[in-house]
């Protein structure tokens, strides 16, 4: 105890004269901001996963075509899980001697269990938000159906024998499908009124969804419990399954979030392993003097350790408390843009904060401190004598496996933590040996330039090894913040081109190929853009190499939810837009029987190039030879297809066709005029859709933007801080230059030279190693094209010449100012 | 603290063949040759040479800072050479104090903190007791909260000496202790380094260029190329 409470009275000592400031900055940054970041995206992410929840009204759904058994809602009351039901089916409904395909759906009391509906009585201005549906024997209607039928709200309504009133204008309902029960203009009822209406029936075509809501460990438990007993006609649907393109936007947002706090943590790590360093060195000969009188090795060791053990734990609690407060600014700043429902903050957020901060201190800390061990006491008669360097496996193992870890558990993906790792490590390794030779080839044409300039890279070239380590330093910081910002750049443009201001917001399926050329001349007199039309010819997959599909794929896969249905199948002469060919080649001459098959159904169903598909149309049976793979967006809200035919394969087949188009709201009405003019196609409005996905993306591209400056802000202030960490021996040199007579402006100019130059040097590197984690990060995990940013080369490099030469220079300032002989005294 | 000496036996250091080289790119080079020594408890030994003749060599053996490459050292009757790195760590903290020519205070001490400091190592409670007691005894109990950089030479050399005798050391090495101050300072700061080893009875060992200074021991051995002469 009595060395523990030395190491404190040691450590006190310590700070009061400043000696620990820049350490005790880089600690509370690096927890200050993993702090913030895992508290902000912990609740961003909860209230994104919440948000997103509102597409289905829930967290999980069950889709079944009757209802489910009642075991099942009894093991979900037993799990404490919210229940509601909704109940889809298509009515036709006569008023006033009009007829009208309605889409009805009857909600329980508790619907909708998350988001909320939008009603109004009169226009879309004074919308009214409502977490319940309509009460007993009233219905809400969508605007479309009033002047449909001839009806006014507080009308009667007659769905199937049940006579309902019309109460409100249903203007939103979060989980509104771009399905066919969709497509029909909704009228909402109460479930209590269904039985009364006498449309549903045994063996009536009806869906049902089984809703519910719940604590994420009792929703995971329900799913494991529920699967095996699903019949085929059952699903299960739940974010990830039922909105994929959603599902890879958070998933994105989410690897970002997790990439930043690495960064951050990387550059406080940088800042950390050199500030130690610092701290280490200026504690020899202090170190020394202990071991002279009568500290052993081990003692010093733990006097240093518990020592900084007090300070992780002191700075990592102020680092926790001022992330606590960043996280809540920074949810302050967005809360115009957020959901009114924001989730609470995860105490074990702060926690991992706490975590973050001492696992960091020890990986970039420990090593540099070790040093301290094996000072020799003979160091108090022979001030040169310097302990050796800690092991470089030791110092570059133990950080990297604290990031390695850091980068496991943000991402919870070994492969994108190798991916980092290994890109960086190789690339650190090639470009360090690679600087070093250049700072020694440079040496060679020193004698031939100026005083000045050779003054200042002698500064660089004096330690090489210590150059090679801090050029590697800064250029790590200024890789963390270029990875920030660039992931963050084009992951939003990559959002933005993903969902351009007029994507498609309508689909018009079963267009009749007579009507074909009707339908689009009429979209075209109405100046409305559409996408091409596709002809569907409806059809199943049956035989792989006359191997039934059935024995080919596995359980929960999409090939097995491919193989269950009916595919949309068509042709075309040209590759459609968006789909890119991955194997094999699109066809140039008009040979039939030739089939090519989107990327992910190939690989779940196993088919390769030169298969031989054998599809089933009504009774009668298709071969088709693969020629190409292809991938596509699914997410473009354009018409895509699992299987594209040759143009002659399928001629023979019934057939129709399918477009989406983009209507704006103020044309909106036309869609009555479609749908009587051309009764037999079905229009999907998908909107809603769009809109809900938009907002998403837009709170999350403000949120990312907040969180890179917060990482901008952390990597300047470390680099600062760096810079300071490494003066202490150009401030005495500068000194002593100047008592050999060196003038100020001389001094000035070899620091801006030694400086800016470490910068420069930093700066073209971090490009590089950039660069290539950049590639890998794009082409092996986040799946985004990858393109090399050429104002990079120019910017980062600036930019490090800049920061680096002006904090040099601030922080060298004294030897300009202050005593010569002053600084020298001091150093000693 | 009161160092126990073995009282078997009068002499505290006993050196034999004693000897230290190095290997350098030119070959072997010796710094002490065969040194065969022996220092009663309370004894004054001045070590004279010209520079490079192997003091202060001599004296980071003597105190256990290095280890030789030949030959060996007792020190109060246990053998120095036979123990690792902690057991001479051990051996200094109970046996050995220090005065250095650059005075070694830490720069983040307080005065009184620098001379508590090898106390508060062996866990002594009373040590800023002992420590104030000594500072006045230097004449600087004015000076208590006052870091090295704002003392002079003198002062800091004072503090050192405080630091040294605070722990009652039986053996006190010094090495040039008036080598970086002014011949009046240097002279005021020999008195009181003599007085408190008489107030002590430790035994003194003090490296030196100045023969005055040497001239105060009662014995002086001279080194000439890592021999004695």
């Amino acid at each position: 105890m009595s060395r523990f409470n030395l190491a404190l009275r040691l450590l006190w000592r310590d700070s009061r004269t400043g000696e620990l400031t820049i350490l005790i900055l880089a600690l509370v940054i690096a927890v200050t901001s993993s702090t913030a970041i895992a508290l902000f995206s912990d609740r961003m992410k909860r209230t994104m996963t919440n948000q997103t929840a509102e597409f289905l009204a829930a967290d999980l759904v069950i889709e079944s075509p009757a209802p489910v058994p009642a075991e099942w809602l009894a093991k979900a009351m037993k799990l404490d899980l919210a229940q509601a039901r909704t109940a889809d089916f298509s009515s036709v409904l006569i008023e006033h001697d009009e007829l009208l395909l309605a889409g009805i759906k009857a909600v329980s009391a508790a619907y909708p269990l998350r988001g909320f509906l939008k009603t109004t009585t009169g226009d879309y201005l004074t919308e009214t938000i409502t977490r319940n549906g309509p009460e007993k024997g009233t219905a809400w209607v969508e605007k479309r159906i009033l002047p449909a039928l001839k009806l006014n709200l507080g009308d009667p309504l007659t769905v199937g024998e049940k006579q309902l009133t019309i109460s409100n204008i249903i203007s939103y309902e979060p989980d509104k499908k771009g399905d066919f029960y969709s497509f029909s203009p909704r009228v909402m009822i109460n479930d209590a009124d269904l039985q009364a209406t006498g449309i549903v029936q045994p063996g009536s075509h009806v869906h049902y969804f089984f809703q519910f809501t719940g604590e994420p460990k009792a929703l995971a438990e329900f799913k494991r419990w529920l699967k095996p007993q699903l019949n085929p006609s059952q699903r299960i649907l739940d974010i990830n399954e039922d909105r994929p393109e959603l599902g890879s936007a958070l998933e994105r947002a989410e690897r970002y979030l997790g990439l930043s706090s690495i960064a951050v943590i990387l550059i406080s790590g940088v800042a950390i392993a050199m500030a130690t360093r610092r701290y280490t060195e200026r504690h020899f000969n202090a170190t020394a003097l202990l071991r002279c009188l009568g500290c052993k090795q081990n003692e010093i060791l733990w006097l240093y350790s518990s020592q900084f053990v007090v300070l992780g734990l002191v700075a990592s609690a102020v680092g926790c408390l001022l992330g606590w407060f960043a996280q809540e600014a920074l949810f302050h700043l967005l809360r115009g843009l957020l959901p009114q429902q924001i989730a609470s903050p995860g105490l074990l957020a702060v926690f991992f904060g706490f975590i973050i901060g001492m696992a960091v201190l020890l990986g970039f800390a420990l090593p540099p401190l070790l040093r301290l061990k094996q000072v020799s006491p003979l160091r108090v008669l022979r001030r040169e004598l310097e302990p050796l360097p800690s092991s470089a496996w030791l110092i570059y193992g133990l950080s990297l496996g604290i990031i390695g870890i850091l980068i496991w558990k943000y991402t919870g993906d070994l492969k994108m933590t190798a991916s980092i790792l290994g890109t960086g490590l190789m690339t650190l390794l090639a470009l360090g040996l690679l600087i070093y030779g250049l700072l020694n080839l440079t040496r060679k044409l020193l004698p031939s330039m100026s005083l000045t300039w050779r003054f200042g890279l002698q500064g660089l070239f004096r330690n090489s090894r210590a150059s090679v380590s801090q050029i590697l330093a800064f250029s790590l910081t200024l890789v963390a913040m270029v990875l920030s910002f660039t992931v963050r750049t084009d992951l939003i443009d990559n959002w933005q081109n993903q969902l351009p201001n007029n994507a498609p917001n309508h689909f018009a399926l079963n267009i009749f190929p007579a009507q074909r050329a009707a339908f689009q001349q009429e979209l075209q007199l109405q100046h409305i853009t559409g996408s091409q039309f596709f002809p569907v010819v409806r059809g199943r997959l049956v035989e792989i190499n006359h191997t039934p599909v059935q024995q080919i794929v596995s359980k929960d896969t999409q090939g097995e939810n491919a193989t269950h249905r009916e595919l949309s199948l068509t042709w075309t002469k040209e590759l459609p837009e968006e789909n890119k060919i991955v194997a094999g080649s699109w066809w140039n001459n008009q040979q039939a029987g030739l089939v090519s098959v989107e990327q992910k159904l190939a690989e779940s169903l196993k088919i390769k190039l030169g298969d031989l598909l054998k599809f089933t149309v009504g009774s009668q049976q298709i071969n088709a030879t693969v020629t190409s793979i292809r991938k596509l967006r699914w997410d473009t809200m354009k018409p895509n297809f699992y299987m594209i035919f040759s143009p002659g394969t399928l001629d023979a087949y019934p057939s129709t066709f399918i477009t989406s188009f983009y209507l704006p709201e103020p044309q909106k009405n036309m869609l009555n005029t479609l749908v009587k003019k051309y009764p037999g196609t079905t229009i999907l409005e998908v909107d809603f859709i769009l809109q809900q996905f938009k907002t998403i993306l837009a709170q999350l591209t403000q949120a990312i933007n907040y969180l890179l400056y917060f990482a901008l802000m952390a990597g300047f202030a470390v680099l600062f801080a760096a810079v300071y960490a490494t003066l202490d021996n150009r401030i005495y040199e500068g000194a002593l230059m100047r008592t050999l007579g060196a003038n100020r402006s001389l001094l000035r100019k070899t620091h801006i030279i030694e400086f800016s130059m470490l910068g420069l040097i930093s700066g073209l590197l971090a490009v590089v190693i950039s660069e290539a984690i950049i590639y890998a990060l794009y082409t092996q995990v986040m799946d985004m094209e990858y393109r090399p940013s050429l104002y990079l080369w120019a910017v980062i490099p600036c930019t490090g010449a800049l920061f680096v030469g002006m904090a040099g220079c601030w922080g060298v300032r004294h030897v300009l100012n202050k005593s010569s002989l002053r600084i020298l005294r001091e150093q000693y | 603290m009161q160092t126990q000496v073995n009282q078997t036996s009068n002499n505290i250091i006993v050196t034999e063949n004693l000897g230290k080289s190095v290997v350098t790119s030119e070959g072997t080079l010796h710094i002490l040759s065969s040194i065969d020594l022996i220092i009663k408890s309370g004894e004054s030994i001045a070590i004279v040479g010209e520079s490079g003749s192997g003091k202060s060599t001599l004296i980071s053996l003597l105190a256990g800072l290095d280890t030789p490459s030949t030959g060996s050292i007792s020190i109060n009757g246990k053998q120095l050479t036979s123990m690792n790195e902690d057991g001479r760590a051990a051996l200094r903290n109970e046996l050995i104090g220090f005065v250095f020519q650059s005075f070694q205070l830490l720069h983040s001490l307080t005065a009184l903190e620098n001379v508590m400091l090898p106390l508060e190592l062996s866990g002594d409670k009373h040590a800023k007791a002992a420590a104030t007691a000594l500072l006045h005894r230097v004449g600087l109990s004015h000076r208590l909260t006052h870091t090295p950089k704002q003392l002079s030479g003198g002062e800091q050399q004072r503090v050192a000496l405080a630091r040294a005798f605070v722990t009652k050391p039986a053996i006190l090495f010094a090495d040039e202790p008036t080598g970086n101050l002014d011949s009046k300072t240097g002279a005021t700061i020999v008195d009181l380094l003599f007085e408190l080893n008489l107030e002590n009875h430790t035994t003194l060992i003090l490296v030196t260029h100045d023969h005055t200074l040497a001239a105060r021991c009662q014995r002086t051995i001279q080194l000439d190329s890592g021999c004695m002469v």
